[in-house]
């Protein structure tokens, strides 16, 4: 799931940077009023200008008479957005028009000496105080203003709520984000499962980010590789097509040249159908390994009891050994279950048995076995034959490699045998090696194992291999 | 004469044959592509045809099924060498043989004799006793065959592939055997042929109420026809 993966990369990283941010944040409000050494000051400045506004306020009603006040009160309304109101020492009203809240903390404040202030909601203050004035008579001061507001950082509650709601916005984020690269995902591991018909551009609707280019620029990818294969296996069936029915021909006119021909004639004529053999089995072997190389064979996940598969492969080589005065015999077959195509699987496992049964020793047995170690089926062919040079055992596996010239046409075959097995193989995923043993060639075949589900049943179907 | 019908896009090869089985005792006409082919296969009565698979026009799988729907005459294919694909879906689409391109003629021949031996034995065998063994029924005078009660469709090669299975059911019969029986040939080697008939078969007749199937591949031995509730 590496989808998943980065889906929750995306969403973790966002939402811890989220969370991380308002922390911060609110850690820096806290810090900052827990740090002011004396929190009263800042009232007390607030307290002071108040007292001061009052005094003033006060004398200017005292001494110049209510006309004045009145200038006073709109002024300072005006100029500050401040309401004040004033009421004599028994709290009657001397302004108008006189709000509640002012009359209520007038009414408290009468007869004390203390000065009161409410918070009202939407932060107004409404505050007042007892004033003396210079003349000696007693007013109550009310003013209503707008309290400085501070922002001191969220309560706990609000610090969870909101990372919450940072998760929920880095979710879907991660959503948009990584669900284009999902469907991109889909569509190419269907690509490249074989299906050369996926294209990107129907899922993406209208979107038009990066990502979505990222698409389109596959589709372009895939219509080019579409062609190429598609060409390619076109290729392939017009050369088959094209080699063999000359051969056909040929094999057909060789038979009616026989008919009318007698003696000396015969022996140009089986060397003329063996040689026409031999090209007709290059001309296949051929294939298939352009096919191997090409890349148009592909291997299905098809579910294979690799030791039925070896025992029909030996059963079949047995039949042509035996006249050979060859035999192959099986040491051991363990129960392996792989992946792949038994066509091909049996066609690599194939040209290696033939092989060793054209190499060993006329009245020797090829020995096979299949075991298992670790997590791979392991194939051994091994013949008692003259063995391979040291320095040559690296290139039998390339095509037309042949060791040895004097053995080379007396063999048979034309050299593609083993470069066959190995595409195979590692088509495959497994890997193939020889080695000289003691009197002959050892070669080996390794083949990750899968682990079979319950419910799948091996599958190891009855096809042949021309 | 016998005569056949050859449906093969290429006409050297078609003469090159025509003259070599007129020295075999065989007539052999042409057809070079599918539609005519199809055409000249049904109006006349050929004791075979032997039909190339890569065909102009129309596949050559294409020209076996309409064929099959309308005569059982028997036909072999001769595919491309490496296409299994074709190969299996011929026999599967009911042909009695096949044969991989190139070939010899030799081969050709003796082919042809064992499919026109096995269609003109196959109406008078012997032993005409029908056959009753759990729920099939096996006509051999009409060639014909029921399973639980309903007829079901089978090539000559699947008939007689059966008959066999049903004179000796519980016992192994080797694929040399099968092969011999069901396509009158001995087996070549890297053949499995037999392998496709036996399935198609199995297919056919369905496993038994159980899940078990009719028919039992035996590793390394060949296939055993099974009773009900028997264990292999």
């Amino acid at each position: 799931m590496k989808y998943r993966s980065l889906f929750l990369k995306i969403f973790f990283c966002f939402w811890l940077a989220a969370a991380a941010m308002i922390g911060t944040l609110n850690l820096m409000l806290w810090f900052s009023f827990a740090q002011d050494p004396n929190p009263e000051r800042r009232r007390g400045a607030l307290g002071e200008a108040l007292n001061l506004y009052a005094e003033s306020a006060v004398q200017v009603y005292d001494s110049e008479g209510p006309q004045a006040f009145e200038q006073y009160v709109n002024r300072s309304l005006k100029e500050a957005g401040t309401e004040i109101e004033l009421f004599d020492g028994d709290g009657k009203a001397l302004t108008t028009p006189t709000a509640a809240e002012a009359a209520s903390v007038a009414a408290e404040i009468k007869g004390t000496n203390q000065h009161v202030s409410h918070v009202t909601a939407l932060g107004r203050i409404t505050w007042g105080r007892p004033v003396t004035a210079p003349s000696g008579r007693v007013y109550i001061f009310v003013t209503r203003l707008r309290q400085p507001y501070v922002f001191r950082g969220l309560p706990p509650l609000g610090i969870a709520l909101s990372i919450l709601a940072a998760g929920v916005i880095s979710y879907l984020l991660a959503l948009y984000l990584t669900s284009p690269v999902k469907k991109l995902k889909s569509v190419v591991q269907s690509f490249a499962e074989g299906n050369l018909e996926a294209r990107v551009a129907p899922q993406l609707g209208s979107r038009h980010d990066e990502l979505a280019d990222l698409g389109r620029e596959f589709d372009h990818m895939a219509e080019r590789i579409a062609a190429l294969i598609s060409s390619q296996k076109r290729l392939l069936a017009d050369i088959s097509h094209e080699l063999r029915s000359p051969l056909a021909r040929l094999t057909v006119a060789l038979e009616l040249a026989r008919k009318s021909t007698t003696g000396k004639g015969e022996a140009a004529l089986d060397r003329i159908e063996m040689e026409s053999e031999r090209v007709n089995a290059l001309v296949g072997q051929l294939l298939a390994l352009t096919r191997l190389e090409s890349g148009a064979e592909r291997v299905p996940p098809q579910m294979i009891a690799l030791e039925e598969l070896l025992e029909e492969v030996i059963d079949d080589a047995n039949y042509e050994a035996k006249p050979l005065h060859k035999d192959v015999k099986v040491l051991q077959l363990a129960p392996c279950r792989v992946r792949g195509s038994s066509e091909l699987l049996r066609s690599g496992i194939e040209n290696v048995i033939r092989n060793a049964i054209r190499y060993t020793a006329e009245g020797t047995a090829i020995e096979v076995s299949l075991t298992t170690r670790l997590d791979n089926a392991v194939i051994t062919v091994r013949d008692h034959g003259p063995g391979v040079p040291e320095s040559e055992l690296q290139h039998i596996f390339e095509p037309f490699y042949r060791v040895g010239e004097a053995r080379e046409r007396s063999s048979g075959g034309v050299g593609l045998g083993l470069s066959i097995a190995d595409r195979t193989i590692k088509l495959h995923g497994g890997t193939i090696r020889a080695e000289n043993v003691n009197g002959g060639l050892l070669i080996t075949i390794g083949l990750p194992l899968t682990t079979a589900p319950a419910t799948a049943h091996p599958v190891a179907e009855r096809m042949p291999v021309a | 004469m016998v005569p056949v019908l050859l449906i093969d896009d290429d006409t050297e090869l078609s003469k090159l044959l025509e003259e070599y089985l007129q020295s075999e005792q065989f007539d052999l006409h042409a057809a070079h592509d599918g539609p005519g082919g199809l055409e000249k296969a049904l109006a006349n009565h050929y004791s075979a045809v032997i039909l190339d698979v890569m065909l102009p026009g129309m596949s050559g799988l294409d020209v076996l099924k309409q064929l099959r729907q309308k005569s059982a005459v028997p036909v072999l294919m001769l595919t491309a060498r490496g296409s299994e694909l074709d190969r299996i879906l011929g026999l599967e689409l009911g042909a009695d043989d096949y044969l991989p391109k190139p070939f010899n003629p030799r081969e050709l021949v003796a082919r042809l004799r064992a499919i026109l031996r096995r269609a003109s034995t196959g109406g008078t065998t012997a032993a005409t006793q029908p056959v009753h063994l759990a729920g099939v029924d096996l006509h051999p005078d009409s060639r014909s065959v029921t399973c639980n009660g309903k007829p079901i469709a089978l090539t000559g090669a699947e008939f007689d592939l059966l008959y066999s299975f049903l004179r000796s059911p519980g016992k192994i019969i080797s694929r040399e055997d099968l092969t011999q029986a069901a396509l009158g040939r001995p087996m070549s080697p890297m053949d499995r042929s037999i392998d496709v008939h036996v399935s198609n078969l199995r297919r056919k007749l369905g496993p038994y109420d159980g899940e078990q199937e009719r028919i039992k591949a035996i590793r390394g031995s060949g296939y055993v026809y099974l009773l009900p509730g028997e264990q292999q």
